[in-house]
């Protein structure tokens, strides 16, 4: 996946349409948004950075799973086994990116009001007391379609494709626009690319 | 309303310097203590066998089986612990083989009568007892994530921990059943390895405070930020200097079984608070530049 910073506008599109997509409870994020604002007044900028799974070609969080609950899928996707996972939350310390989290409570986003039909049919694909994280969407790719985050990108700003075929469009867009990784020093080889702004 | 834990995961995820909460709030302070049980455990089998202490070795394993038990609790799936052997790259399931060889043979080797099979147990139990010394600290080395962390040195200094700790216990219980203290000077190794752990940990706060933003970070919250009371009272003052201090006025005239004792259970506080220090010290690596949210 390529995120174009200098398209990306914050609006947090991709943040929500993936908790619609996947349902995930309140205080798991499978996609983020991080803001700051930069420099001091009247110098000031604001930055974002869409953040998720960023799929390591070399994965510290599958590496140190002692059940073989976080793996690789085919195509590189780096997946958890729901059912396998032991809660020791270990791959939570090894990801450099922070993009797992604890899924303690199933908890109500309209609280003292119950679940709503929509968390009760999400909530019984998930379990309590496991680590959760982003799988890319892989049932909506398997299907032919783009990941959540990436389709309802109000800015396009998310570019979804095969990171080994040479040709195609987000290869040809990390190779134009010099796709920069985050913390590329630390060797995980994330399948994330940033897109500079200028 | 929303609840304090999910506006606090919202704090934190807008923070540059994120404090890392799950190994050492709510259940995972079950983690500490586990790995505090299991090095003092393991530390003190290895000193039992070396004085040849009975009551120890009972104790030994006893310790460890209960650090077994607080790891479980601090597990979100306490039921699938069995799943955890996944050792050709994982150091915790490294710890869970080593932690039930230790275990098993160790239990053998209580029950049998000297030969052999008892010899091999024993072998096996200290290669056991090596592993639970060894991989706590390279748990807390594989997380790449929290770079005050990620270093080969908390390997090392965990370990140093654990040898205190084991005699350490056997300062405390000694006393109380009358084992052979003296002779093998008990408390003049104690004060050599308390000296040691007190250089290891400079050691180890000096290489990590030149090492990354977070991790001078990490160092700046344990000796002067959040952390600083568990450390200095916890860690240096009842863990280290009350210990030497006492260890070094022993070189005077030889101290009471009392003293003893005292200098074994501040070191256990002291082992307990190091590890409980270093955890709750954890920060994640920044991904965003420092500025206002």
């Amino acid at each position: 996946m390529a995120i174009d910073l200098k398209r990306c506008i914050g609006c947090y599109g991709c943040q929500l349409s993936c908790k619609a997509e996947h349902g995930t409870p309140p205080g798991v994020f499978f996609a983020r948004v991080a803001k700051r604002e930069l420099g001091t007044y009247p110098n000031t900028r604001l930055v974002f950075l869409p953040l998720l799974c960023f799929h390591c070609g070399d994965a510290p969080c599958v590496d140190v799973c002692p059940t073989g609950a976080s793996h690789y899928r085919e195509g590189g996707v780096v997946d958890i086994t729901r059912d396998d996972c032991v809660g020791c939350r270990a791959c939570m310390q090894a990801c450099p990116y922070e993009a797992r989290y604890y899924n303690e409570a199933q908890g109500e986003y309209f609280p003292g009001q119950g679940l709503t039909p929509y968390e009760r049919t999400k909530y019984k694909d998930q379990n309590v007391d496991v680590v959760m994280k982003c799988n890319f969407c892989i049932d909506r790719v398997q299907a032919g379609l783009e990941p959540a985050c990436v389709a309802n990108c109000a800015a396009r700003a998310r570019v979804f494709g095969d990171l080994d075929d040479p040709h195609s469009e987000v290869s040809h867009l990390i190779r134009l626009r010099g796709g920069e990784q985050l913390h590329p020093e630390l060797g995980t080889r994330p399948s994330v690319y940033y897109l500079p702004p200028a | 309303m929303r609840t304090a834990a999910y506006e606090r995961l919202l704090a934190d995820l807008g923070s540059t310097f994120r404090p890392q909460r799950q190994w050492v709030e709510g259940r995972g302070i079950f983690l500490i203590l586990g790995h505090f049980l299991s090095g003092v455990g393991a530390g003190a089998w290895l000193f039992s066998l070396w004085l040849g202490y009975a009551p120890g070795l009972v104790l030994a394993v006893g310790t460890v089986a209960a650090s077994g038990l607080a790891h479980l609790f601090f597990l979100g799936r306490p039921e699938r612990f069995w799943k955890m052997f996944r050792a050709r790259t994982s150091w915790i399931a490294r710890g869970f083989l080593g932690m039930n060889l230790f275990l098993g043979s160790a239990v053998l080797a209580l029950l049998l009568p000297a030969g052999a099979l008892r010899t091999l147990c024993v072998a096996v139990s200290v290669a056991g007892a090596a592993v639970i010394i060894g991989y706590k600290g390279n748990v807390y080395a594989a997380s790449r994530g929290v770079p005050f962390w990620n270093s080969p040195v908390l390997p090392i200094l965990y370990a140093t921990y654990a040898i205190r700790g084991g005699l350490a216990l056997l300062l405390v219980v000694l006393p109380l059943t009358g084992g052979p203290a003296v002779p093998h000077r008990l408390d003049l190794l104690e004060l050599w390895v308390a000296v040691s752990a007190a250089v290891m940990l400079g050691f180890y706060l000096g290489v990590m405070r030149n090492t990354n933003l977070a991790a001078r970070r990490s160092v700046a919250e344990l000796t002067g930020g959040r952390v600083a009371l568990a450390f200095y009272l916890g860690t240096v003052g009842v863990g280290l200097l009350v210990p030497i201090v006492v260890g070094v006025a022993g070189f005077a005239g030889p101290l009471s079984e009392t003293a003893l004792a005292l200098v074994g259970a501040l070191s256990l506080v002291g082992d307990f608070f190091a590890k409980y220090a270093i955890a709750k010290a954890g920060i994640y690596l920044p991904l965003v530049p420092a500025g206002r949210i």
